[in-house]
């Protein structure tokens, strides 16, 4: 019985000219209906449908048999119709809207290779790379060396940042556990992003031992309180070990004192983390830079070019001023399939053990094109022309009445608009503030136009409420 | 014009763009794509570390460069990126093309989306629970369950780790791990590493993960499981988990599932199943067998990404629980996110069973591949690559020399590397020398690749 099927060894099973036809046809509808149709101000940015609705028309179920050709290149262009267009114009719902070409090939290339970059020998081209992107970005931080390592998203860098202070101040957390700890306190502020809740509770430490230091009236960490805050923790025997502080906090985009906040943790001795996943591109900015003043000091940075650099999903950086290679001890578990030390070529270039995933994909290519194909001068202009389209939507907003009190009406703008399609944006609470709508500007594909579009579009979707 | 610069249209140049998109896709279809997965040509264009970095010029500077210099650029990174789609690619638990799945990617990255609403992902969200759906009445969990993809299996193992304490001790997410006993969870010696790496990152610590011995097969023995358990116990320590792998790294093992399951109910310990790559045998009528007793387990890890051939990453980690528990251990509520007054059904909204924030819809990648090839192609190409692996061990066995390996490994894979024939992994293991690691997955491999290979190892090693 064995033999027969070892009949079927002799030739490939699969055809690949079929394979590279569907992928020649499928690619046309992607960059017809995505590219093209999903940038066209004048097409809708969503296809709205009930999920229920929308689980029928997609047919989801998984069958025992394939489908010809032309059912799938149909199924693509639904997949494409009812998503929504991220890089439409009129996307501002989340901080990853608009569309950059080179990043995009650069995205295109990744996915056609196929790796991880966990060693030298698996992908020699990206992990020279990522240290060259890393070391760029550190550059612009203000530190001529240090460490560094892309993860799957900024959660996961304020994660690493987490682990990172722990273990630097008591590496036997590694082999022997939180038990072997007192209680550690970490601290940050109420407008931090909710991944330093769910690191300190993914690891092991509590969310009860966040605690939260108090803000001003614009939303920006207060020193005075910070250091106010730790004195107490120690003085009810909890061991304060790290500070995370934000640089363009998720829903106001505020920045924090980075200088001032440097001082306390100087005076604690405690790790400084900066959630620059938002606010991070600034520092290509000479004009903005200043917004993250003293951000040199800090232990970490996490930076996420996917968001205002447009560098596409996921494209998130954390940045060590460490050179003692504390990422790596972190990590390390040493797996010998994976590192041996016995390799024909330097083996400090496995970098995978600085990491705690096994395999991890290359997300520096999309930021290492555009960044060479737009030069820093280029990123630059394009954060400034961000920053100035907010500053004039906030000034078209003050001399439109109507614009200040939103409460119930915010969901109900946020049903019309996604229903009829013509744009997206966010709506949230904020401490005692009601719903409010949160724009986010700085697609390279943005013009004034877009920002009058979006004032007037509130209005006509509004007039009745 | 505000400030010098001009804000009336967009600063892109839309029709260049798009041509430039174009111009990159012939690119990559040549040579990412044709080149790279014929066999003629070679699986790695090898240069040093040195020499490498001066090819490329990476450095980035203020001004920008040229369509033709980028163009370039991308040309350059293909050519010396190892083709791991090449059928002599036989380096690691991923390999070959799957051009369904490529499409799907490329979808993914020309709509950038973030998953963890259904307002922002309506199609990816309802694909991902579709492919769960099918791959837990895979398991064989007749009720269903919950689960979610993950950046990587070590993440869904990580996962795993935190669920399993959270359901032992739910005070753990507000209080911590110090207002708990000490946890002690149970893992083979020959599991994946990503076991430590989760106990050291979720504060349990990698001594307390007791390895229990393999035997000579690679499967956890599990006279010893329930010996340790005793041990832990009676050092006041507190069991909570057991991870059994179903196809370990190295050597492919699978442990007993259903002996363990009997352990794990004795005890009440959380039974995990890193499937993570012996989880393609549960499309397979004939090789399924590997994994009885996995609808025993409380939470599953199966990456599509490796046997199953869908693009990296595609992880999915699977519990089987009706009770919200993946959310309830894993929610912070943000309510810029996950508003309760939205006018659809929240419950569509996935990103709070995750602990990442924006997520990559990546079980897309499988759900479109299932749709083109459906389950009797795939059951189809796991049942081929057991086969061909069949093969490989009859002909090693025929052919003499094929035993020890020793300090020749290294140079047998420096030479291949270089001359870039084909890639093959080795590493030593447990008291065993170093060996060879041949994975074979792709359905583009033929037996005359097999024969090429131990030719080729023959070849390169002849003169040691």
């Amino acid at each position: 019985m064995e033999q027969a099927s070892l009949r079927d060894l002799n030739e490939p099973l699969i055809d690949h000219a079929e394979g590279q036809f569907f992928l020649n046809e499928a690619f046309k509808i992607i960059m017809e209906e995505v590219l093209s149709n999903g940038t066209d101000v004048k097409q809708k940015v969503c296809e709205w449908k009930e999920p229920e609705e929308l689980a029928l028309l997609l047919d989801l179920g998984v069958r025992e048999t394939g489908e010809p050709r032309d059912k799938l290149l149909q199924r693509v262009r639904d997949v494409a119709k009812y998503s929504v267009k991220t890089s439409h114009p009129h996307f501002f719902n989340q901080q990853y809207g608009g569309v950059d070409y080179h990043s995009l090939a650069g995205r295109f290339l990744t996915e056609a290779l196929n790796t991880n970059l966990f060693t030298y020998e698996a992908a020699p081209v990206f992990v020279l790379m990522e240290n060259e992107v890393l070391r760029g970005l550190r550059q612009l931080v203000g530190w001529t060396e240090g460490d560094g390592i892309f993860c799957p998203g900024g959660s996961t860098s304020n994660m690493y940042a987490m682990n990172l202070a722990r273990y630097q101040r008591f590496p036997e957390v590694k082999s022997q556990g939180v038990w072997a700890l007192p209680r550690l306190s970490i601290f940050t502020s109420p407008e931090s992003h909710y991944s330093v809740k769910k690191g300190a509770a993914f690891l092991g430490i509590g969310l009860d031992n966040v605690i939260f230091v108090k803000v001003d009236d614009r939303g920006r960490l207060i020193p005075e309180d910070l250091d106010e805050k730790i004195e107490l923790s120690k003085s009810q025997g909890a061991v304060p070990f790290l500070v995370s502080c934000m640089s363009g906090t998720t829903v106001q985009g505020v920045f924090d004192p980075l200088d001032h906040i440097a001082d306390i943790c100087d005076k604690h001795k405690l790790w400084m983390h900066v959630d620059a996943c938002w606010g991070g591109s600034v520092l290509f900015s000479k004009k903005h830079r200043h917004l993250m003043k003293g951000v040199d000091r800090a232990n970490s940075v996490a930076w996420n070019p996917h968001k205002m650099l447009v560098a596409g999903l996921q494209c998130s950086a954390l940045l060590l001023k460490d050179t003692t290679n504390l990422l790596k001890q972190c990590h390390s578990a040493n797996a010998t399939y994976l590192f041996q030390q016995d390799k024909f070529y330097d083996v400090n270039l496995d970098i995978g053990d600085k990491s705690v995933q096994c395999s991890r994909k290359v997300d520096c290519l999309k930021l290492w094109l555009m960044w060479k194909a737009v030069g820093s001068m280029g990123l630059e202009e394009r954060v400034d022309k961000a920053f100035i389209h907010a500053r004039y939507l906030v000034e078209q907003m003050k001399k439109r009445e109507g614009f200040q009190l939103l409460s119930m009406v915010a969901p109900v703008i946020k049903e019309r608009m996604m229903k009829q399609g013509t744009m997206m944006v966010g709506y949230q609470p904020l401490g005692n503030k009601v719903n409010f709508f949160r724009v986010t500007v700085f697609s390279p594909l943005l013009s004034q136009k877009d920002m009058d579009f979006f004032l007037d579009e509130i209005e006509r979707l509004g007039k009745d409420l | 014009i505000i400030d010098n610069i001009p804000l009336n249209g967009p600063t892109v140049n839309v029709l260049a763009s798009e041509n430039f998109i174009h111009q990159s896709m012939s690119i990559i279809v040549e040579n990412a794509i044709k080149k790279a997965t014929d066999v003629r040509e070679k699986v790695c264009e090898w240069r040093s570390p040195e020499q490498l970095k001066e090819l490329l010029d990476l450095e980035l500077r203020d001004g920008g460069e040229s369509e033709s210099e980028i163009l370039q650029r991308f040309k350059d990174a293909i050519r010396y990126s190892v083709k791991t789609t090449h059928p002599h690619f036989f380096n690691q638990l991923y390999a070959g093309m799957e051009p369904y799945s490529m499409v799907a990617s490329f979808i993914i990255e020309a709509l950038k989306p973030s998953l963890y609403t259904y307002e922002v992902a309506p199609v990816f969200t309802l694909a991902e629970e579709a492919v769960l759906k099918k791959m837990m009445e895979l398991i064989g969990w007749k009720d269903g369950g919950d689960g979610i993809f993950n950046a990587g299996g070590s993440m869904s193992n990580m996962y795993a780790v935190n669920l399993a304490r959270y359901r032992c001790c739910p005070d753990i997410k507000e209080n911590g791990l110090s207002a708990a006993p000490r946890l002690v969870m149970f893992t083979s010696q020959e599991c994946h590493y990503s076991i430590s790496k989760a106990a050291a990152l979720l504060g349990i610590g990698t001594k307390n993960v007791y390895a229990i011995p393999s035997d000579e097969r690679g499967k956890m023995i599990p006279s010893a499981l329930e010996e340790q358990i005793l041990s832990a116990k009676s050092e006041g320590a507190v069991p909570f988990m057991v991870n059994a792998t179903a196809g370990t790294t190295v050597l492919g093992a699978f442990d007993p599932i259903d002996v363990i399951a009997d352990i794990c109910e004795k005890h009440n310990l959380w039974l995990h199943v890193d499937a993570c790559w012996g989880g393609a045998a549960l499309v397979s009528s004939k090789h399924k067998h590997l994994l009885k007793g996995i609808h025993r387990a409380d939470s599953v890890a199966w990456n599509p990404h490796k046997m199953l051939m869908a693009c990296l990453q595609c992880s999915a980690f699977m519990v089987r629980d009706k009770t919200s528990l993946l959310q309830r251990c894993h929610s912070a509520r943000a309510s810029y996110l996950f508003q309760q007054d939205k006018f659809y059904d929240v419950s569509y909204d996935t990103g709070d069973k995750s602990v990442q924030c924006s997520r990559k819809p990546d079980a897309f990648k499988i759900w479109l591949m299932w749709k083109a090839l459906g389950s009797k192609e795939l059951e189809q190409r796991v049942d081929r690559a057991l086969a061909m692996a069949r093969y490989l061990a009859e002909e090693i066995k025929k052919r003499e020399g094929f035993r020890l390996l020793m300090e020749v490994a290294p140079v047998i894979k420096e030479r291949m590397m270089k001359k870039g024939s084909m890639m093959v992994g080795y590493q030593p293991h447990g008291e065993k020398a170093n060996f060879f690691r041949m994975i074979i997955i792709s359905p583009q491999v033929s037996r005359q690749d097999m024969d090429f290979v131990l030719d080729e190892i023959n070849n390169l090693g002849k003169d040691l």
